[in-house]
């Protein structure tokens, strides 16, 4: 399939148009899988400077009491949305809850470990450790199987 | 978690009118011709509830597991010995009951643990990520496994027969040097170094204490079983600050 990117300064969301000869299943899947990505940026607070910070720049989401923050390689910052909000704006192939209070960046994981209590950590970047809940594992695993992973690698 | 809680219910309620129904069908047939009095019906029932109610500390995990796990075995075990103690058993007897209670209880541990261990398989497979170490990293622990065989069953055979080729009135090497400085010794340090390399490697003691029984009935008796301990919890130990020490240079590398 030929492929075209064009870039038009100003659009917050790419959009794509499928051009095809005639209709057909493979076009309609091809289109559903496309709406489902969620690509827009998500909106932080650093200090007094309000961002908008690509979805890829996250490892994670996560309540820590005063509210939620956003944690990127180099910082922590201040998102004014909650959890189930960022959950409907975040790419669900890639961004997945793990806990009650945290939802991850699959893309950044770097290691999971189960310890002999059978918590499951899962490590983000190298450094960051998340902890998943068990009640959560079904939903993970579906995630997992949406298509974007093999057993081989990573797509 | 509306739908939770009536799930733990149905659980606790099916496990109930299965603890009744043994107490009539089975208790009748294990104590006699005469039914079960009222305490054996009351104490099948809660048994019963109990056992319905298993696999639900499963369902969370970490601390509140170990918590709801430990609690669970506590009220069963109350229960399972009353019950035991109501059908007659007595002394070593009710002892063995709770021992089998416990010895069931770490068959189920460890079946769970397995499915969790899969589970992450699975997980590390599906993120691309490398397997893993085996299950209780028993691959890991291998190739330790000629040093144990030879600390403990190569060196006793080899004690005991100095023993004997020296003709001497008290077995010194194999009854006082072996169990007092050579097995704690080696246990810790081989224990340690497993525990530096590999982190926490629950097989290795046990490991060291089933290698070591055999020798016990071989060239001593049952009054030597204190040996395999010797042995057994150094090699514990050492694993357990092996893998501490492992742990923390893998927080300083990272």
């Amino acid at each position: 399939m030929e492929v075209e990117i064009r870039i038009q300064p100003g659009l917050k969301e790419p959009k794509a148009i499928l051009l095809a000869g005639s209709e057909s299943g493979e076009l309609r899947r091809l289109a559903d899988s496309l709406s489902r990505l969620s690509l827009g940026p998500i909106p932080v607070s650093r200090g007094e400077e309000r961002l908008l910070l690509p979805q890829g720049e996250f490892l994670r989401f996560y309540t820590d009491g005063k509210g939620v923050s956003a944690q990127t390689a180099e910082d922590v910052c201040a998102v004014r949305l909650r959890l189930y909000e960022l959950e409907e704006m975040l790419d669900r192939t890639r961004f997945v809850r793990i806990s009650s209070g945290e939802i991850i960046n699959l893309d950044r994981v770097t290691a999971v470990d189960l310890s002999l209590s059978g918590t499951i950590r899962m490590t983000l970047d190298g450094t960051i450790h998340a902890y998943v809940s068990r009640r959560y594992m079904k939903k993970i695993k579906e995630t997992l199987h949406l298509g974007r992973r093999d057993k081989h690698g990573k797509a | 978690m509306e739908k939770l809680k009536w799930n733990r219910i149905a659980r606790v309620l099916v496990g109930a009118v299965l603890g009744l129904v043994i107490s009539v069908v089975l208790v009748s047939y294990m104590v006699g011709a005469r039914g079960p009095t009222a305490v054996t019906c009351l104490l099948c029932i809660s048994l019963g509830g109990a056992v319905g109610a298993a696999t639900l500390p499963f369902a969370d995990d970490g601390r509140s597991l170990l918590l709801y796990s430990a609690a669970h075995l506590g009220v069963t075990a109350v229960l399972f010995f009353l019950l035991t103690l109501e059908l007659g058993a007595r002394g070593t007897e009710l002892l063995a009951w709770q021992v089998i209670l416990l010895l069931v209880y770490a068959v189920v541990w460890l079946g769970r643990w397995i499915g969790w261990y899969v589970e992450v398989r699975q997980l590390r497979s599906l993120l691309g990520l490398a397997p893993g170490p085996s299950p209780l990293k028993w691959r890991e622990t291998l190739p330790y496994l000629p040093f144990v065989v030879f600390l403990c069953d190569g060196l006793p055979l080899l004690l005991r027969w100095a023993d004997h080729a020296v003709s001497a009135d008290v077995p010194v090497l194999s009854g006082l040097l072996l169990p007092y400085l050579l097995l704690p010794a080696a246990g810790f340090s081989s224990g340690l170094s497993l525990g530096k390399r590999q982190g926490w490697c629950p097989l290795y003691p046990a490991a060291c204490f089933l290698c070591y029984l055999p020798m016990v009935w071989l060239l001593f008796n049952s009054s030597a079983l204190f040996h395999c301990f010797m042995v057994a919890v150094p090699a514990l130990v050492g694993c357990a600050l092996g893998w501490l020490s492992h742990r923390r240079t893998r927080g300083a590398d990272n």
